[in-house]
């Protein structure tokens, strides 16, 4: 047990930036001032550590408590992992009467049913988000706590977000959620993004949108540069044009930081003469990532600067429009179809 | 290896639980705890390196504790404050044995930080152990950087030299073979260069094509011994070996600024410059020269067979002439600019194989710079980057001589060159080039200059012209001090070991007098006869109608009519008096070179030509200013009768002689009012009789018009009376 | 499709119009600014990103004295939409009133393909080719001040000299012993 609190604690520290430390800790408060001014943040963080840890045995802290210090972390600095969206689907008739203590109390209660190894840690954040730390056990193992999921789940809206879950617990998640929410089933987003609050921005459809119109809207940013009157910009049409179709495609103002989108195509050869190839079972996969810091902002400008063909492609557009970055393309249909 | 550890200073923390004892009882026990656990961190270096000279094979990396906090502490101290020698051999030895697996091995190298010296030994058994070849490729690699970026920090290097053959074999590996390469370039000396290691070197070139870490070893080869390296190699490879950062240079400055207010204290550093504390090495677009590294050394490790002084440790001009034959030159070449007596070193000594370095250096750090950048260029023209540039000016003013390296970087930034981008320092590189082959002038200086010229504005072409006149002068002066007395051809004994036959250099010379003149000539009509460009012109012209007289070179090359013209008319009298002071100085030249033809009754190849050139400019100019006939039939200006009635201006003739000419105008009616104060009106002509001309004349030279004073006693037979020119007719 | 002629229109007094094409619109901006500052001259600057140029405002448009490509060699599509603008300039436009302007020359992951391209694409049409620190202040400063020289010689505001004169003196050349020559010192 100790060794877990210690290698908990190792991880947490080293992960937090030094300059953050005492701020978390503060906020921890589960160390009394003497004991959180006793602490010298100048010493290299393996140090700091084992201080820390002498001052838990003596406050009489535990593993519990450490996961706490986690979670603080995480909820102040969501944007270090990689945050996938679901969403439910088929509210029930009481889906939008759950309240905070009732989500809590049945979640707890589902998961608990469904596997007996699990440590559950709710938390109600200020803005309406309820935080839920999972750390997983199986049959025979204790949860382990060194890799937790996280699950953001903001009530009355049909998203959850969840970061570092894996296949084996997804079912198990899927099923405390739905039970918990109220919905029948839950399904992929086909969103992910290291920005948490894009991704539920973009889910969400908070971003400025621009709906297509016969008369181009006075979108008044290339007016404002044109003001000298000895500077003539001969194709300003078609710029506000393009403008307008990309801001259409992407919507307008700052866009929600994605990081990536992801193009699978998967195919089947059809030739009669390669009859091998054509029943394979398997079909071609070709994936197409495009990697930005802001892919959104990057693919408007493109877009604007005649760099990408206007009219943007469904493909790209979909994106902003539809509230995902995996897509996977069949043979069957020409537009974006729904990923496994 | 670990018996010679220091022991560092002991920490006297244990005295601090006797200020707690008011406290409760687990109080004080939990400071004393934490007071066991401090002693014990407070010498984890010691302890760390006793652990890594003393753990054994096979122990187990993955999940040990032990390990990890030594690896930390031994890293903390690197960081901050450098390792001991010491540290160094147990670290070292340590990762290259691979006593616990490669995983370790890479960490380690990457924080093995010299703070002094690295000692010999220990690169030596790592070279052993890098023979025995169990390291995995990344790690050999990363190896040998490492010993690229101490090098110079190796206490002695002729225990390197000894096994030369061993790192020589390392030259097959192909991964390895550029560090290889480039640790060889650094290591060898004549006795290294052997027959069969040439052959190796170009079969490896056979198989890998002209890689130029090959060509520079070769070419190095090639200095120490030509007769045995047959190939021809190109003197200008496109790029030096790459400088290897890797991951210590920006560490290792941290800790060497960190240390060297310590050092500096105890050792004299004569050969520093003054700025070198602050100085930052070459890292992403920022450009330094490299500080030249300071190794501490105390005289008892020098007691080798064969003593060398590296370079840095010469504090005095008199200790550089003492060791002038055992000086060992540093690794990054590039800090010898730095350094008055490197400089002085390399100008006496005259070493091929320093030079040959030096350029490598300098023609890589010039490409990587400013043709091929990663970053666009954004951060160009930032202080570093002209203090560079500048001192290599004064390095190539020192030495009074350019670098071919540079020269051939200009050649290729000249044509994607902006024409303002660092104009002043490439300017001053331009004016440095060697005489350029008159086949080559057209190519390599004409081309991108005349479009540069053209389409710049006017101070771009005053600079140009500027910087061309200080080429000229710098040829000129060069073929006066190296040219030999009696043959026609020059050869000289300088490293870039120019060889041009007297007539190659005078065609050299003739083509670049009249590529500028081409300028100068258009540039004045496209400028509307700037007269800041005018003077410049000039200053030019001073220099080429010199020639003959001040460089000894039998040319005479005229002033063209795109200049002369100009010059003549323009409004200021200084370019007049100027003008004036060149076609005296052009007579001089022409008589002189006559009366030699006579003397020695050898021919000079001035040709009938210039004379008849001469003549024509001189009779022109003394019509116009002394005798009030212009616009005569066969001059170079023709008007006709008519049209010069139509514009009804009284006495054309006359209007630009020297009381009419819009430059001495002013001083006309100042001499007017002088001479007749109390006449109302000005009547100019009244100053054209004998005697008052006369006045006129002595009072013009009063105003300091020497130019023309000298040209009007030279060229007209000064008698008050007859107001005739004199000619001269061959 | 229309043809952008250099004659078929007149000057008007003491004024010099100048067209910067550039695919990205960015450098293009810059100059601008700049080159409006002019005093000797009342500098008109029309921006375009690819020619032809839309009829509407054919009418209102003045006659153009000078027309600029900008190439950045970053981008190959840069080089292909100045080619192809290329052809809806009339021939007479060759004769001294066209200019290629190029950014990024220095970058070492600019192909050496590419520069070449573009260096005999303007010797081909005898055009002089500039080239121009777009990223630094003092670099846009100074090919603002190397267009206008151009410019004036264009729009006809320098005596004794024109365009035709000017761009014998200026446009590129290549010559295939150059190129021997450099394939030379790269070895």
């Amino acid at each position: 047990m100790d060794d877990l609190k210690r290698r908990l604690l190792q991880r947490i520290i080293r992960t937090m930036p030094t300059q953050m430390l005492k701020t978390t800790l503060s906020k921890w408060a589960r160390l009394n001032i003497e004991q959180q001014e006793s602490l010298d943040f100048t010493q290299p963080k393996f140090l700091l550590t084992d201080q820390l840890l002498a001052l838990c045995g003596e406050s009489g802290l535990g593993v519990k408590h450490i996961t706490e210090l986690e979670m603080i972390y995480i909820i102040d600095n969501p944007n270090q992992r990689l945050w996938h969206a679901y969403q439910l689907l088929e509210a029930g008739d009481d889906a939008h009467s759950v309240e905070v203590t009732n989500f809590k109390e049945q979640f707890k209660v589902h998961l608990t049913e469904l596997i007996r190894h699990v440590s559950i840690k709710i938390k109600k954040h200020t803005d309406e988000a309820v935080w839920i730390r999972i750390a997983w056990g199986d049959r025979s193992s204790r949860p382990n706590h060194l890799k937790p999921t996280y699950v953001v789940h903001h009530l009355q809206t049909p998203y959850v977000f969840v970061t570092n879950l894996t296949s084996k617990t997804m079912p198990l998640l899927s099923q405390a959620l739905v039970m918990a929410t109220r919905y029948s089933s839950m399904k992929d987003a086909n969103l992910s993004g290291r920005n948490l609050s894009a991704v539920r921005d973009l889910l969400m459809k908070q971003f400025q949108q621009v709906f297509p119109s016969k008369h181009l809207q006075p979108l008044g940013k290339k007016n404002q540069i044109n003001s000298n009157p000895q500077i003539e910009r001969e194709q300003d049409e078609q710029s506000e044009t393009r403008l307008q179709i990309a801001c259409e495609a992407f919507g307008g103002g700052t866009l929600p930081e994605l990081q990536k989108a992801i193009y699978t195509l998967e195919t089947k050869l059809k030739d009669n003469t390669n009859k091998i190839m054509t029943e394979r079972e398997q079909p071609f996969r070709c994936v197409v990532t495009f990697k930005s810091t802001n892919i959104l902002e990057s693919l408007r400008h493109s877009a604007m600067t005649g760099i990408a063909s206007t009219p943007v492609t469904p493909m790209l557009s979909s994106i902003s429009q539809k509230g995902r970055n995996h897509f996977l393309i069949t043979d069957k249909g020409p537009g974006p179809q729904r990923k496994l | 290896m670990a018996a010679t550890l220091i022991p560092p200073d002991f920490d006297s923390s244990s005295s601090t639980d006797s200020s707690s004892s008011n406290r409760g009882i687990t109080r004080s026990l939990r400071v004393a705890e934490i007071a066991r656990r401090k002693t014990k961190a407070e010498d984890p270096i010691v302890a760390a390196l006793k652990y890594f000279s003393k753990v054994q094979a096979g122990t187990p990396v993955q999940g040990n504790e032990e390990l990890e906090r030594n690896l930390v502490s031994v890293e903390t101290v690197a960081y901050s404050k450098g390792l001991s020698p010491e540290a160094i051999s147990v670290m070292l030895e340590f990762a290259m044995s691979l006593r616990m697996g490669t995983s370790p091995c890479a960490r380690v190298l990457k924080f093995l930080l010299p703070s002094t010296v690295v000692p010999h030994q220990a690169v030596v058994r790592a070279v052993v152990w890098l023979c025995v070849g169990k390291l995995p490729i990344t790690t050999q690699v990363l190896f040998i950087k490492w010993v690229l970026t101490v090098f110079d920090m190796i206490d002695a290097k002729d225990n390197l030299r000894a096994i030369y053959g061993f790192i020589f074999s390392f030259v097959t590996e192909e991964n390895l073979c550029p560090y290889i390469c480039h640790l060889l370039y650094l290591l060898t000396r004549k006795e290294c260069v052997r027959l069969f290691r040439v052959r190796k070197l170009l079969e490896l070139q056979s198989k890998l094509g002209k890689q130029p870490f090959l060509l520079h070893l070769l070419s190095l080869y090639k200095v120490f011994c030509p007769e045995l390296v047959t190939l021809s190699l190109n003197s200008r490879i496109r790029a030096g070996f790459k400088n290897h950062h890797g991951p210590w240079k920006l560490a290792l400055n941290a800790i060497q600024k960190r240390n060297f207010v310590q050092v500096s204290s105890d050792l004299p550093l004569a050969l520093q410059t003054k700025e070198k504390a602050g100085l930052r090495k070459r890292k992403l677009g920022q450009m330094d020269l490299p500080v030249l590294n300071v190794v501490v050394q105390s005289q008892k490790q020098t007691s080798y067979n064969k003593m060398v002084v590296p370079l840095a440790h010469i504090q005095s001009f008199v200790q550089l002439l003492e060791n002038l034959h055992l000086i060992e030159l540093p690794a990054q070449m590039g800090s010898l600019l730095g350094s008055g007596l490197a400089l002085h070193y390399l100008d006496c000594v005259q070493d091929e194989s320093a030079f040959l370095r030096l350029n490598f250096w300098l023609g890589h750090a010039l490409n990587e710079e400013f043709l091929f950048c990663g970053h666009g260029g954004a951060s160009q023209g930032s202080d570093e980057v002209v203090r560079f540039l500048e001192r290599l000016l004064s390095t190539q003013h020192f030495l009074q001589e350019g670098f071919s390296s540079v020269e051939a970087f200009l050649y290729k930034f000249l044509n994607v060159w902006d024409g303002s981008l660092l104009r002043p320092q490439i300017l001053g590189l331009l004016s440095n080039i060697p005489v350029v082959p008159s086949s080559c002038i057209n190519r390599l200086l004409s081309e991108p200059l005349m479009q540069l010229f053209f389409t710049s504005t006017v101070f771009f072409k005053c600079g140009l012209i500027e910087s061309l006149n200080g080429m000229l002068a710098k040829w000129l002066t060069w073929h006066s001090v190296y040219a030999l007395e009696d043959g026609l051809d020059v050869s000289l004994d300088s490293p870039t070991s120019m060889h041009m036959s007297r007539s190659g250099f005078m065609q050299s010379v003739v083509e670049l007098v009249r590529f500028v003149g081409r300028l100068a000539s258009l540039g004045l009509q496209l400028e509307g006869c700037h007269s800041l460009l005018l003077s410049f012109v000039l200053d030019f012209y001073d220099t080429v109608c010199d020639i003959f007289q001040k460089y000894g070179l039998p040319l005479v090359v005229m002033i063209p009519a795109g200049v002369f013209y100009p010059a003549l008319f323009a409004f200021d009298p200084v370019s007049v008096d100027r003008l004036a002071q060149i076609m005296y100085r052009y007579k001089m030249n022409l008589t002189s070179a006559k009366k030699q033809e006579k003397l020695t009754g050898q021919a000079f190849h001035i040709s009938r030509q210039t004379y008849r050139e001469f003549n024509h400019y001189l009779v022109f100019m003394v019509n116009c200013l002394w005798n009030s006939k212009i616009f005569q039939p066969g001059d170079d200006i023709e008007l006709s009768e008519e049209l010069l009635l139509r514009s009804r201006v009284p006495q054309y003739w006359a209007s630009f002689n020297l009381i009419h000419h819009p430059a001495f105008h002013c001083y006309a009616i100042d001499f007017h009012h002088k001479c007749w104060p109390e006449r109302r009106d000005v009547d100019l002509n009244s100053i054209q009789n004998s005697k008052t001309w006369g006045w006129y004349l002595e009072y013009l030279f009063t105003q300091g018009f020497d130019g023309l004073q000298q040209f009007i006693q030279s060229s007209i037979s000064f008698h008050p009376s007859t107001t005739d020119s004199q000619d001269h007719r061959p | 499709m229309s043809l952008l002629r250099p004659l078929s229109k007149l000057p008007d007094l003491n004024a010099a119009n100048v067209l910067l094409v550039e695919n990205e619109e960015h450098f293009q901006q810059k100059l601008a600014d700049v080159m409006v500052n002019e005093k000797s001259v009342i500098v008109q600057v029309r921006l375009a990103k690819s020619l032809p140029l839309p009829m509407k405002q054919e009418k209102s448009r003045p006659r153009i004295d000078l027309v600029v490509f900008i190439v950045n060699l970053m981008s190959e599509l840069s080089l292909h939409s100045a080619e192809a603008s290329l052809k809806h300039l009339a021939p007479g436009y060759f004769l001294g009133k066209v200019c290629f302007m190029v950014t990024n020359a220095r970058n070492a992951s600019v192909p050496a393909e590419r520069m070449e391209a573009v260096r005999k694409l303007a010797s081909a049409l005898n055009c002089p080719l500039l080239f121009a620190e777009d990223q630094t202040p003092d670099g846009v400063t100074n090919a603002a001040e190397r267009l206008l020289v151009i410019l004036r010689v264009a729009a006809g505001c320098v005596p004794m000299t024109t365009a035709l004169f000017l761009s014998n003196l200026t446009r590129c050349t290549i010559s295939t012993e150059a190129e021997q020559q450099n394939s030379d010192y790269d070895a």
